[in-house]
């Protein structure tokens, strides 16, 4: 009996052995990230070979081009009739994990033998030299480029010199999903330039008509990534030399490091650009056919100029919102109806959802951290708000300035005397404050459009008013007024008076990130004989129920 | 035997000795408390709290502690080591350093449903009230039993004293039998404590989830944290950035120990019984076992 069970222990102990030194050892290399890639590329393919057995390879391509100057691109990379490809191995004729080793191989270490036979400079031929296992952890990542407007910008205007005409079929490109003979699929057509994203950003997902489009990009493999190396690269290829000869040795760049730079242009930098003309309406009245409101005039032009690209709001083809998107939804844009493709609040592609990232920077949080987004919330918006863009008149778009003149009259400073019993009154600056907010609106085009007087900025504190049913239209509700110093039990989500100015007040500035008015002593300066000093000279346990008593400070006597 | 009934037999002159001003005898008043229906509770939300320390200063002159000196510079230092309660401290107030800037965490007992406090005492001095309130008698014998069971490390012992005590905040059973708000609550200048019934409290703390999802985390800390607690609090960030304890499971503390509670009547007492009576039922009379005896040996 003894001897069997013990007999199990060991072989328990065995296994457990066993295990022990049997498990895979993973390697807690951390990865690196490669901060300046220097023209250098991870070749891993690990969606093809999966885990690897020897560490990846990475390959320096600027060294390729310098040493493989005079035999040309063509060395590595196969051609299709004119245009290279920029793929690698060369000849590659079946898929699998063995075959692309094998390509890989048999290229690379072939001509590194050939050069070493002509007796040249050439690259290593062992293993361990090209996977080498220093690299194993490395993270080349090259930072996206962006073509903005000013590169756009400037191939127009090249392009136009070099040619002698507009022609953006250069680039530009529209693929007839209708046409049965590929090869004439793709077509240019003026007037109809659109961004490559669109068909071959891949994987993204859009609307029936375009996912037909890109279903055939997937297809053939023509990601954004691979399209805009070929595009790019071989028509930079074929005017270099052109250009070196001119002595322009920054046009048509060709190293990884030069376009992908991880240098972005923010929209302030890109506003004096032209953009492109595609006969875009200037100011088109958008007057849609049994809407409820009354057509908006929209300025087209300034709002060209305000985003980075035409995606920001063109968001599957650069058509105009009422062509897929009706009044009633139609499964073009995806049944979303007009209203909600104008209006939807978290939408990035909507006027309200931008408007209202708009308003989280922090000159404009300060008040409208604690108004909520239209059409979440408010069921019975003011007339005013909805008017301010449905004014139903062609080339209506003044926003006038609002005149401080009437600061003046508002009351000066405000003193709050709530907390008097312990502090010194607080002192308000509130027409200073004014003062800014108009500043603040006026400096700003579309604040200034949207908040159109004085009275609207009042609302940012003095929220809740109902300014059409207030017996004194001009003196906006005290705060006195709604939050009352009594705790409510029934209603605990009501803010008591200390709590609705602490809150306003610290909310804003901390919103506004202002340095000023965020420590306790700024606003309350301690009274001499107050509560305050009390507990500063006596510290000891019998406390006298008298006035000074914190608990009472504030209570109304 | 409730607190009135034992000062009745202490006699008002030990009671008085002994009590501190926080279970004053002589103002019992109309006990409200042990008429309420439901749990009350403090809505806590770290969100709004401004470390002014106010509540601290509420609380000392509430039970008569050590006024904290609460001015800007002494804030300042006060709150750059992480505090615990004492026992002349029932609240405090503990700032984080968060990816989400400084957050003021205000700490005070948590008023368990269940708490294992009251579970632990030996002679009833902890008690929990109908209307939430966990209190604390003077029958107290000083055994700190309550200190171990605590999760969240709150009841503490009075070290230096002669006739130590436990000392703990008590929601301010007192003022809610006077119909008045906790002194913390009363004295809060931005309402981020918030005093009322444990069902209005966890409603508007889900509402208030609810209608800021990006500014709150979606837990409400003590909804069901040891079987539920008094004070909820709500969180910008992740709990155990400010100091929570996530480990603690939704078992009330007492069930961990009821289980063997129920059985130790019945080890040790009927247990003995039970194999004595089976013992009995097995044996034979001495007589019959010789004769067996007996007979077996004359089988061999």
């Amino acid at each position: 009996m003894y001897f069997s069970v013990s007999i199990a222990y060991l072989i328990l102990i065995a296994y457990g052995l066993y295990g022990v030194y049997t498990v895979e050892a993973t390697l807690h290399v951390k990865e690196a990230a490669l901060a300046k890639p220097e023209n250098k590329i991870a070749i891993a393919h690990t969606e093809i070979f999966g885990k690897l057995e020897r560490p990846q390879v990475i390959f320096d391509h600027g060294k390729h081009e310098e040493a493989l100057k005079t035999e040309g691109c063509n060395a590595c990379h196969p051609a299709d009739g004119e245009a290279l490809k920029f793929a690698f191995p060369k000849n590659i004729k079946k898929t699998g994990k063995t075959a692309l080793m094998k390509a890989y191989h048999d290229e690379c270490i072939d001509c590194h033998k050939k050069k070493n036979n002509e007796s040249k400079k050439s690259g290593p031929v062992t293993c361990a030299n090209c996977h080498a296992k220093e690299n194993a952890a490395l993270k080349i990542k090259y930072p996206a480029f962006e073509f903005d407007f000013s590169v756009h910008d400037k191939h127009v205007k090249k392009l136009k010199e070099k040619l002698g005409k507009d022609d953006c079929g250069q680039c530009h490109h529209t693929y007839d999903i209708n046409e049965e003979d590929e090869t004439l699929a793709l077509v240019y057509e003026k007037g109809t330039e659109e961004s490559c994203y669109y068909c071959h950003e891949l994987g993204k997902k859009r609307g029936p008509e375009l996912t037909a489009i890109t279903k055939v990009a997937a297809k053939k493999g023509l990601s954004i990534r691979k399209v805009s190396h070929q595009q790019c690269l071989n028509c930079h290829l074929k005017y270099k030399e052109e250009y070196l000869k001119k002595g322009e040795k920054e046009a048509c760049p060709t190293e990884c490091s030069k376009c992908h730079a991880g240098k972005y242009k923010t929209v302030a930098e890109l506003e004096k650009i032209p953009r492109p003309d595609r006969d875009q309406k200037e100011k088109p009245f958008i007057n849609i056919k049994d809407a409820k409101l009354k057509g908006v005039t929209f300025d087209h032009k300034y709002h060209e100029t305000s985003s980075k690209t035409c995606r920001s709001c063109h968001h599957e083809t650069l058509k105009a919102c009422n062509e897929c998107h009706s009044l009633t939804g139609k499964p073009e844009g995806n049944g979303i109806n007009l209203a909600n493709a104008y209006h939807q609040v978290f939408s990035e592609h909507s006027c309200t959802g931008c408007h209202n990232k708009k308003k989280e920077a922090k000159e404009c949080a300060g008040c409208h951290y604690n108004i909520k987004p239209m059409d979440v919330e408010t069921m019975n918006p003011k007339t005013d708000t909805c008017g301010r863009c449905h004014t139903g008149q062609k080339d209506k778009l003044s926003a006038p300035a609002i005149s401080s003149g009437a600061v003046d009259k508002i009351k000066k400073d405000v003193e709050i005397k709530v907390l008097e019993k312990e502090f010194e009154p607080s002192k308000f600056p509130h027409q200073e404050i004014i003062r800014k907010l108009i500043k603040i609106s006026n400096d700003s085009k579309m604040a200034a459009y949207f908040h159109g007087n004085v009275q609207t900025l009042c609302d940012g504190c003095h929220h809740q008013s109902a300014s059409g049913a207030e017996a004194q239209k001009d003196t906006p509700p005290n705060c006195k007024n709604c939050h009352m110093t009594a705790y409510d039990r029934q209603h605990l989500n009501k803010t008591k008076l200390l709590s609705a100015y602490h809150r306003q007040c610290l909310g804003c500035h901390e919103k506004m990130e202002l340095k000023k008015g965020r420590k306790c002593t700024e606003c309350h300066k301690v009274k001499a004989g107050g509560p305050a000093e009390m507990t500063q000279s006596k510290n000891d346990h019998v406390v006298k129920q008298n006035k000074n008593n914190i608990l009472n400070v504030w209570k109304p006597e | 035997m409730d607190r009135r009934n034992f000062l009745k037999i202490m006699g008002s002159g030990v009671a008085s000795a002994t009590a501190g001003n926080l279970l004053a005898p002589g103002k019992s008043v109309a006990n409200e408390g042990q008429t309420a229906k439901e749990f009350n509770g403090i809505l806590v939300d770290t969100t709004r709290c401004i470390g002014c320390r106010r509540c601290e200063k509420a609380c000392a002159e509430v039970n008569g502690l050590p006024i904290p000196d609460i001015s800007e510079s002494a804030n300042e230092n006060t709150l750059k080591t992480t505090r615990k309660t004492s026992d002349t401290q029932y609240t405090i107030i503990n700032r984080y350093e968060t990816e989400k800037g400084p957050i003021y965490v205000p700490k005070r007992c948590m008023h368990c449903n269940q708490p294992g406090c009251v579970a632990a005492c030996l002679v009833k001095a902890m008690r929990k009230r109908p209307s939430a309130h966990v209190t604390w008698d003077v029958n107290c014998i000083g055994c700190r039993l309550c200190m171990v069971s605590c999760p969240f490390d709150i009841p503490k012992f009075e070290y230096n004293k002669a006739m130590p005590r436990i000392q703990k905040c008590n929601l301010c059973y007192d003022r809610y039998n006077k119909g008045e708000l906790p002194g913390c609550v009363e004295v809060c200048p931005t309402q981020a404590l918030m005093f009322g019934s444990r069902r209005q409290i966890l409603e508007e703390g889900k509402r208030r989830i609810a209608a800021n999802p990006d500014k709150y985390v979606n837990h409400i800390y003590g909804e069901y944290e040891v079987g539920g607690t008094s004070h909820l609090y709500l969180s910008a960030v992740p709990f155990p950035q400010i100091g929570f304890r996530t480990d603690l499971g939704t078992v009330p503390y007492p069930e961990y120990s009821t289980g063997f509670l129920f059985a130790v009547p019945f080890v040790f007492v009927l247990w003995p019984i039970v194999m004595l009576g089976i013992n009995r039922a097995t044996k034979k009379d001495g007589e019959e076992k010789h004769e067996e005896k007996h007979e077996e040996k004359g089988k061999h």
